[in-house]
């Protein structure tokens, strides 16, 4: 049997992920001059416009960047169709950028006008990114469980993208008449959950066996979670039609946080415990710094549900604040990380080398990037996660700032660590 | 595998090539592997190995050096490639 395979030109090519991740290190820096500047202020409560900015440089500049640099790299290959149009990345990475600089301009005290740019910016790169992904993913050449749950994360990803346009124009001049709490639930569920729970886990199935040798979940597993997942991120839009009604049992918010409970359980206890175990179960257990990353998420991930229900519950902001900065930073941010440091190298490999392998000596993948420089990317990930989770809850203006340069110090070695690979120079 | 490699690949006739198994190699190992044998292929011959996954990354690289690939995906995931370099 002969299957259609890809040709060289639908691959797009490597400058194209590159121009994202190399922008991640440039907001963990931004988010590390923020907690410098601002101390505990923007650990304080979590509508602070300094707390906005932060958890924005995370999820906008760190996540979203990496996560849509892999995706205009991953698409054609695990859905086997070129995506259209692959040269607007360009454009859609300099509007994100400009959005994103924006909306922490505002937010950290420019003028309005600046946050009117940001929606406008933000509006252009998210349009020009789905629109074509959209397509792409509406027509897969190869239907499998990875390109379901890609479906997901993209559909969360546009409305949680519309959402948080509707709510930005609070800080335009505009006002946003909805019931704020309940749509920053919702889009708290979508973005953490759906977009980025939903592409971490239809990710993971496919580099945790490429990788690292690890027994793939059984189709059977998937399509459950798969099923879970989407239940909870339907669910909490019923809590927007008990809205305004006296009658129900428990405030929208928190019935909304109650729709979202199979989603959260997928992502947050039984994802991570099957990823663990499978990781545990590897075939040739080989020393891979990349999977201190993996194991750290994965149990951060876990610390989520006792997070989640203390943010909902207690009554002290400090326990919102933790629960966005353990999933942000020390789940999500620390399987991206991690990947990094395994899906570039194996990128510029790809790109760079595999077509004269058996014509020429080629370098090893391995041999572009050394186990201590992503041991040294760890441990600083590692400190600044810890530092910020003392930082909180002590409320200690010395430790907000400690953790500011240690993100400060961890984009610096992610920077060295991304511009090394990329550069192409083999150790 | 219930069926014998020749009834996957009709395009083999009676040739029984040895099957190299490249299951145990993480990425980018398998495609390192396929690409390093196949580059010695004369006409007419072919090279058979099992793969740990469908390897869409690397039919564009065998395209791109003029060589024919078959794949048949098992119930594991696994799949049994064959490249061969026609006439």
């Amino acid at each position: 049997m002969q299957t259609g395979g890809l040709s060289l030109d639908q691959a797009p090519r490597l400058s194209i992920p590159a121009i994202f991740f190399l922008t991640i290190p440039i907001a963990v820096l931004a988010a590390g001059c923020i907690l410098i500047a601002t101390g505990a202020a923007a650990l304080s409560t979590p509508w602070a416009p300094q707390t906005l900015a932060l958890a924005h440089a995370g999820t906008l500049g760190v996540l979203a960047m990496a996560m849509i640099g892999a995706l205009y790299q991953m698409t054609p290959v695990i859905a086997g169709t070129p995506l259209p149009f692959t040269r607007v990345a360009h454009l859609v990475h300099v509007f994100l950028l400009a959005g994103l600089a924006g909306f922490l301009w505002r937010l950290l005290g420019g003028p309005v006008f600046a946050m009117s740019v940001a929606i406008i910016s933000l509006t252009i790169a998210f349009v020009a990114f789905l629109l074509p992904l959209g397509w792409a993913l509406a027509r897969p050449a190869t239907q499998n469980e990875t390109v379901q749950g890609m479906r997901l994360a993209v559909v969360s990803l546009a409305v949680v993208t519309l959402i948080g346009l509707l709510m930005a124009r609070g800080y335009a001049g505009d006002n946003f008449s909805a019931a704020r709490v309940l749509w920053v639930q919702i889009h708290l569920t979508l973005a953490l959950l759906g977009w980025v729970g939903g592409l971490i886990m239809s990710v993971s199935w496919q580099v945790i066996p490429m990788f690292y040798l690890a027994p793939p979940a059984s189709k059977n597993t998937i399509r459950w979670l798969f099923g879970l997942l989407l239940c909870g991120l339907v669910l909490p839009f019923a809590a927007i039609f008990a809205d305004g009604q006296s009658s129900g049992l428990l405030p929208p918010k928190q019935l909304a946080a109650l729709g979202a409970v199979p989603a959260a359980l997928v992502v947050w206890l039984i994802h991570p415990a099957l990823i663990l175990r499978n990781i545990s179960l590897r075939k040739r257990k080989r020393s891979d710094a990349s999977l201190l990353f993996w194991r750290t998420g994965l149990i951060s991930a876990l610390l989520m549900i006792p997070i989640t229900l203390a943010a909902l519950w207690l009554p002290e902001p400090r326990w919102q604040i933790l629960f966005g900065w353990v999933a942000i930073w020390g789940w999500a941010a620390m399987i991206m990380h991690g990947m990094l440091s395994r899906i570039v190298p194996f990128l510029v490999w790809f790109h760079r080398y595999s077509p004269r392998v058996g014509l020429e000596p080629v370098p090893s993948m391995r041999s572009l990037l050394s186990q201590r420089q992503i041991q040294t990317g760890f441990a600083l990930h590692l400190s600044s996660l810890v530092l910020g989770v003392a930082a909180i809850l002590l409320k200690v203006e010395i430790l907000a700032q400690l953790t500011g340069l240690m993100l400060v110090a961890t984009a610096i070695s992610l920077g060295s660590m991304l511009v090394h690979v990329i550069a192409g120079k083999s150790d | 595998m219930n069926n014998s490699v020749s009834d996957l690949f009709a395009v083999l006739g009676n040739k029984k090539p040895d099957i190299d198994d490249l299951r145990e190699l993480e990425a980018p190992g398998p495609m390192e592997k396929v690409l390093l044998a196949c580059s010695e292929l004369s006409v007419g011959e072919f090279y058979l190995a099992r793969v740990p996954r469908v390897p869409t990354m690397l039919f564009p690289h065998l395209e791109s050096r003029g060589l024919c690939w078959w794949v048949h995906e098992e119930a594991d995931q696994s799949a049994l490639l064959l490249v061969g370099r026609e006439a």
